[in-house]
């Protein structure tokens, strides 16, 4: 029997539980808190595969273009070619495992409009498509439970991996968040499902958990990561008494349209800018005219659903409708919502081939934490059907690994360095507000070498001696890490695609229609 | 403004004097002090933050402190952790037993979910429960103990709709009789509290009338 370790429990991981689980395997799944917790649950607008239930005559092959051209080209074409052949098939098996999605008049799943796409292929239950699908996935994975086929460790924290003296990767070293337990546990195969490096940006959109941890730690063991440039801004989010909020790409699927006031008069500028798709443009394009028409952020933008009918707004469209009233204190019925880009997704991660296999024999990734298949820019709709096709694909390969080597136990390294560390005085708070400050500086919708250089020397000056918890205090340094390996690989791209603009490189180059890979090569990150 | 939070027992006391129209998470975050807390989505649907606040279970980051009673009458606030659940450190509790409760009253699907058209916002409805556990504290009749809970009933209730195996179906009616039925007292106190409006009221007479009157039915019969 295979024994197989997953780190989340997002979507990702969810599903590489039970399908490897299913394959035979013995599943131990670690995660800090329950899936509920997860950035998963958050996902709003709904799931992307070419049902063609709508007389459009869409085809997994329109949708493999239109992912390529969103991610200008330079996705893994295999992934890609995998993940929207098997769309269809894993929109079924999410039904099966009972997904409550909306249904249209004729009992078919229904699909919306998303933005990059012509088609109606984005399949959604109401305005909660991440949750209902994680709902769908945890109850599966009960069932797995109490077959004995997995098991869930809740409350630890990935520190790192294990591995043989063959350089297999073939355990994982974690913490407990409350009671700081060490612990290993070791295996045939690893599958890292922590979703997005988070907090490099602060209090992005997502979910407070995602920390980036896992990402960093894995770097400076040696995996590979790429693209790390390719962060997503979503064009749509409002600005509450918390953090930023996601306005759904939905709220545009069902006709809202951005403005900016010009001459007195509101002016729809998506329209004119790019007639065919107007403010259904992807991403990376919507968030740039906001951009400029703003003036860089000088003016206000606004997404306009007053001519809406009250049943999309407040039906269809109830999570958005929600969040106007709870934090805004608006009726988007009544008045436009003021709104502006932020960070939202990390297209750069892990990197893995069509497999989900890393540099590391043994080690898997999946979700928003692997890069393979976004390019970059990722469409809407795209991350959550990545998440539920890594899980799967890289759990069908997971079972088949054997290590040859013999596993050199590490605990006894962190338990060393454990009881070594001493905490010292920065504020963790304020160490990660100003990483996260020098992010956000340096690696805006636009860049520049000045601005990155800027950034890399005042990480190097950072004091990061933190006064905080094992974990926290390792982290505040592993970040730093990451920081610098994603300002090095947009320094490194000398050049102007999808979600990556220089100002003083404009125009994109087929010399680097390719990944960047960053790798870490004794204490020095060497950019590819 | 005087914010108490429940420590270890104890109520400590801190002042705040900022703006009124931030919720009771961002609150915490301000006072700038070592506490510790759940937290995940800061929006409200992922059910980490559920504390008791102004002796009310709610969602710290969508409970905000302009709209409380307390603050606008009282000029104060008390924040303390659910009550039901083990302590693990000020304001962040142990929920697992809500979890295990799941798995034990089999809450899982066998076969292939039905389709049922007519039902369909119903179960959307039930698979948006947090695990959150602001019901349970309300719950007069809720502690560690057999009764699992109205979560176990929210998604029982979709589940048996759900489900063909005849066999599973049956374990899944036995184990709430058991687990829920027998000890729930109809109060609806849950139903108030629950931040994702779920009608628990409806999940329960739904399982209330597919798992015990039809028993009941059948016994006389005999
Ligand atoms: C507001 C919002 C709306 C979105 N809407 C959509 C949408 O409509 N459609 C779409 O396709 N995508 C959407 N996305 C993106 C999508 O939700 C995510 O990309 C996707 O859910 C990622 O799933 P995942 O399983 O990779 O990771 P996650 O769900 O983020 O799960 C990560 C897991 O890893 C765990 N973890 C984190 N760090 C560690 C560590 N150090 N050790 C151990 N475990 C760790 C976490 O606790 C969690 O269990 C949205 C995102 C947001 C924030
Ligand atoms: S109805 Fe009353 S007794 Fe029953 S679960 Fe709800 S709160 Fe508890
Ligand atoms: S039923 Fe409502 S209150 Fe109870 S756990 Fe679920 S979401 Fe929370
Ligand atoms: S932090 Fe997710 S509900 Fe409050």
């Amino acid at each position: 029997m295979v024994d197989i370790i997953v780190v989340g429990a997002g979507i990702a991981g969810l599903t590489a539980s039970i399908k490897a689980g299913d394959n035979g395997a013995n599943v131990s799944l670690i995660s800090p808190d329950y899936s509920e917790r997860s950035q998963s649950v958050m996902a709003m607008g709904g799931i992307n595969a070419a049902l063609n239930t709508k007389r459009e005559n869409d085809s997994t092959d329109q949708h493999f273009t239109d992912t390529l051209n969103g991610g200008c080209k330079i996705n893994n074409e295999k992934a890609v070619e995998m993940l929207t052949s098997d769309a269809p098939q894993i929109i079924d098996w999410l039904e099966r495992i009972g997904t409550s999605f909306s249904r249209d008049a004729n009992g078919n799943v229904d699909m919306r409009n998303f933005g990059g796409q012509k088609k109606k292929r984005t399949v959604y239950a109401g305005s909660r498509t991440g949750k209902q699908i994680v709902s769908a996935l945890v109850s599966s994975c009960r069932k797995r439970e109490t077959e004995g086929k997995i098991k869930r460790f809740v409350g630890y924290r990935f520190l790192s991996l294990i591995f043989t003296d063959e350089n297999e990767c073939c355990g994982i070293n974690c913490i407990h968040e409350d009671t700081q337990e060490l612990r290993s546990f070791i295996g045939d195969a690893v599958i890292i499902a922590t979703g997005g490096y988070n907090s490099l940006f602060g209090k992005i959109l997502g979910s407070t958990q995602n920390d980036g941890f896992a990402t960093a730690k894995l770097f400076t063991q040696g995996v590979r990561l790429a693209n790390l440039e390719m962060v997503q801004y979503h064009p749509t989010t409002v600005k509450t008494p918390q953090k930023r909020m996601l306005i759904t790409e939905a709220a545009r699927g069902e006709g809202g349209k951005l403005f900016v006031m010009k001459d007195g008069k509101p002016w729809y500028f998506m329209k004119d800018f790019y007639p065919e798709l107007a403010d259904l443009m992807p991403r990376d394009v919507v968030s740039r005219s906001i951009f400029k028409v703003s003036d860089g952020g000088k003016k206000d933008v606004y997404l306009d659903l007053t001519h809406l009918d009250e049943y999309t707004v407040k039906v269809k469209l109830d999570e958005v409708y929600e969040i106007c009233d709870k934090y805004l204190n608006l009726d988007p019925l009544k008045t436009p919502i003021p709104i502006f880009p932020a960070v939202h997704y990390f297209m750069g991660g892990i990197q893995t081939d069509e497999n989900h296999k890393t540099n590391i024999k043994g080690l898997y990734a999946a979700g928003e934490c692997s890069c393979q298949y976004h390019g970059a820019n990722r469409l809407g709709g795209n991350s959550l059907l990545g998440a539920v096709h890594g899980g799967w694909i890289s759990a069908e390969n997971a079972v088949l690994e054997k290590p040859k080597g013999n596993v050199i136990n590490s605990i006894d390294e962190e338990l060393e360095s454990f009881k070594s560390y001493a905490p010292k005085d920065k504020s963790l708070q304020d160490t990660l507000s100003e990483i996260s400050q020098i992010m956000n500086d340096s690696m805006g919708i636009y860049r520049n070498e000045g601005d990155l250089m800027a950034a890399l020397d005042r990480l190097d000056n950072l004091d990061i001696n933190v006064n905080a918890k094992y974990y926290d205090y390792l982290k505040v340094k592993l970040l730093v890490i990451l920081s610098k390996a994603s300002i090095l690989s947009a320094l490194e791209r000398k050049e102007s695609r999808g979600a990556h603009q220089r100002t003083d490189y404009p125009e994109s180059d087929d010399r680097y229609k390719k990944s960047i890979c960053a790798m870490y090569d004794d204490g020095e990150i060497v950019i590819t | 403004m005087k914010v108490k939070i429940k420590i270890d027992d104890d109520y400590q006391i801190f002042d705040y004097d900022g703006d009124l129209n931030i919720s009771v998470i961002t609150l915490l975050e301000k006072l700038d002090i070592p506490i510790e807390y759940s937290c995940s989505c800061l929006q409200g649907i992922c059910g980490a933050c559920a504390m008791v606040i102004n002796s009310e279970p709610k969602l710290a980051c969508k409970t905000f402190l302009n709209e409380e009673r307390m603050v606008i009458e009282y000029n104060q606030i008390t924040i303390e952790p659910l009550s039901k659940f083990p302590l693990v450190k000020d304001l962040k509790v142990d929920r697992s037993i809500l979890f295990d409760a799941m798995t034990e009253c089999e809450l899982w699907l066998e076969n292939d979910s039905e389709y049922n058209p007519k039902d369909l916002d119903f179960e959307y409805e039930m698979s948006l429960c947090l695990m959150c556990g602001c019901c349970t504290e309300v719950c007069p009749n809720y502690k560690l103990g057999d009764f699992v809970g109205a979560p176990a009933a929210v998604s029982a209730s979709k589940l048996v709709n759900q489900e063909s195996d005849e066999e599973h179906l049956k374990n899944m009616k036995k184990k709430y009789k058991k687990r829920f039925f027998s000890h729930c007292v109809k109060s609806i106190s849950c139903e108030d509290v629950c931040p994702m409006e779920i009608p628990t009221q409806r999940a329960i007479s739904k399982m209330n009338r597919k798992s015990v009157w039809r028993i009941w039915q059948l016994m006389n019969l005999d």
